[in-house]
């Protein structure tokens, strides 16, 4: 199949080799891959507009090398949206012709910060994030992530989990951007060691891999200036082309799996149930942990 | 200077007595921590939080953090089994090899060595020979029961010893993030850069580096010397923290009315488990 070529207004987005199979054995062709990033758009924006980005590029496929790109390439368009200057220029995913692009160059994977640009400080979300050891299961994490829901709710803090796609969970507090990122960490350090004070055989934050002894990864750490986190309804470069996606807890005290949510059946979701991180934004929904914050920093 | 440990180095049959020096010093200005409302020098005490009292050295054991918070002792003896049978007061030369064999990199620390009242000879033939060779020494130390890397070579006619650090030691440079590959070099620039490498070469003089920063401090505390104003932060307690997520529980629960009760959105959650 020659190139094709996408229009959008004045711009133009080529997508060389459509036929070229990012995940063969699920079939999803190049050209098929930047059609679900153009149905899945309006979802991923919302989530990665205004958040400098990494994306995981494979050109040649998920079995293929791969390399992370932050920053703004020599070769990109002029309308590819950027911030920084010189060297140090990054972009930033705004509009849907960017998305085709990234996806005609590979991005399989979309991680973002923490905080919005307007808020270089203050992360809009207290995330925790949750991973299973060796020889864990996809359970376990589901357990963790209860026993944390549990303890929140009785602290009457309303929590939103997501699959990573891969074999996390990562559960969000939405906060407004109201702590900063020092008082962010406080708190999440706060959970992470209470976790791990109570069920000192179940979770462990130790960062070195081989010492967590098959106990759940409590990353308290991640959430800082300029890491980034996997953003809501970005797909992963695994054979099961899952997506990092928003679910009810209702959805994982019943045993729904990350691999239940891929680009091939996402659609169908996102139809039914909308996005269920819509209020991660919505004042209303704002928690107020200053009473954690205040307690633990006395 | 004080003689910091002696001992010998053995190369080969030949046993040269030594005494060791400390050949660095660190030039930081240094500060004492003192309470901001009276200036007293801070005191530091050992105390247990759990039994909530006093430690004294007796009653400390190691112990080691395999798991945050999850400790297991190692005490004296099991110290005491580790202890090598070798003399305990040698430096053993094992191979000699070219300096620039060894990256920087590898260098921890050096000491000055200089000849104990009968050792002169001994020396001054090891201090000749490696000179003549040009050949530096590797050799295993071991000074109080503990065992080191060291590189030994010649400093201004005095035999120098650069404890080094075992490979395990140094970090992998595949560790570090954001290495460029090698990329096209554009040849002008190339030239541009080689020219300003070349304009810029000279003998290597130490004396011409200075610390600006501790120079800039030392000025500053001149500067104050009449006038007293020193911070210190004070620690935290700390607290349990299973205690005190108890405590916010209940409190949580004692005000009823939650201070981030917030009304139920579209997500199919239903009240608090």
């Amino acid at each position: 199949m020659p190139a094709v070529i996408l229009r959008y207004g004045d711009k133009e987005v080529k997508v060389s080799h459509p036929d070229k199979y990012l995940w063969p054995e699920l079939e999803i062709r190049k050209i098929d891959y930047i059609q679900h990033l153009i149905k899945l758009a309006p979802f991923m924006l919302k989530h990665i507009s205004n958040r400098p980005l990494t994306v995981i590029r494979y050109p040649n496929g998920i079995h293929e090398h791969f390399f992370y790109q932050k920053h703004l390439p020599d070769y990109s368009p002029k309308w590819v949206d950027h911030i920084g200057e010189d060297g140090e220029k990054y972009i930033i995913l705004n509009t849907l012709p960017v998305l085709a692009w990234l996806g005609n160059q590979g991005a399989l994977e979309f991680h973002a910060t923490f905080n919005h640009l307007s808020y270089p400080d203050n992360p809009e979300s207290i995330v925790f994030d949750l991973d299973p050891s060796e020889g864990q299961h996809f359970e376990d994490v589901v357990h963790a992530a209860l026993l944390i829901k549990d303890t929140l709710s009785s602290l009457q803090i309303e929590s939103f989990p997501k699959t990573s796609g891969a074999s996390g969970i990562q559960i969000y507090i939405p906060v407004g951007h109201r702590y900063t990122y020092e008082q962010a960490r406080k708190i999440n350090g706060f959970f992470g060691s209470y976790f791990t004070s109570k069920y000192p055989h179940f979770f462990t934050i130790e960062r070195t891999v081989n010492k967590r002894n098959g106990k759940i990864y409590f990353d308290y750490l991640q959430m800082w200036y300029n890491k980034t986190i996997i953003s809501p309804y970005s797909p992963r470069a695994a054979n099961t082309a899952a997506v990092s996606t928003p679910v009810t807890w209702k959805e994982l005290e019943k045993g729904c799996r990350p691999e239940d949510f891929t680009l091939l059946n996402i659609h169908k979701r996102l139809e039914r149930k909308g996005d269920l991180f819509n209020s991660l934004y919505l004042p209303e929904s704002y928690q107020n942990l200053s009473f954690v914050l205040e307690n633990i920093s006395e | 200077m004080h003689t910091l440990w002696k001992g010998s180095i053995s190369f080969g049959l030949v046993n040269i007595p030594i005494k060791m020096f400390t050949a660095t010093e660190e030039k930081d200005i240094r500060f004492k921590y003192l309470h901001k409302d009276c200036n007293t020098p801070i005191k530091y005490e050992k105390v247990c939080p759990t039994c909530n009292k006093k430690i004294g050295e007796g009653d400390i054991v190691r112990g080691f953090e395999y798991e945050p918070g999850q400790f297991i002792i190692v005490d004296k003896s099991d110290f005491d089994s580790l202890k090598t049978s070798v003399n305990s007061k040698s430096i053993e030369i094992l191979d000699f090899v070219s300096l620039d064999e060894i990256d920087p990199i590898y260098f921890e620390k050096s000491y000055f060595l200089t000849p104990q009242d009968n050792g002169g000879n001994a020396y001054s033939l090891l201090r000749k020979v490696m000179m003549d060779t040009k050949k530096i020494a590797i050799a295993k130390v071991t000074i109080r029961n503990r065992q080191s890397l060291a590189a030994l070579r010649i400093y201004n006619n005095v035999l120098l010893m650069e404890t080094i650090f075992y490979p395990d030691e140094i970090r992998s440079v595949s560790l570090v993030p954001g290495i460029p590959e090698e990329s096209e070099v554009n040849e002008k620039e190339l030239d541009i850069a080689t020219k300003l490498v070349d304009n810029l070469t000279e003998t290597f003089d130490p004396a011409k580096y200075t610390d600006d920063y501790r120079e800039a401090l030392r000025n500053l505390i001149n500067k104050k010397i009449e006038g007293k104003e020193i911070q210190t932060a004070p620690e935290a307690p700390e607290r349990n923290v299973i205690d005190l997520m108890e405590a916010l529980k209940a409190s949580v629960k004692e005000t009823k009315k939650a201070p981030a009760k917030k009304k139920k959105k579209t997500s199919e959650r239903k009240s608090a488990g």
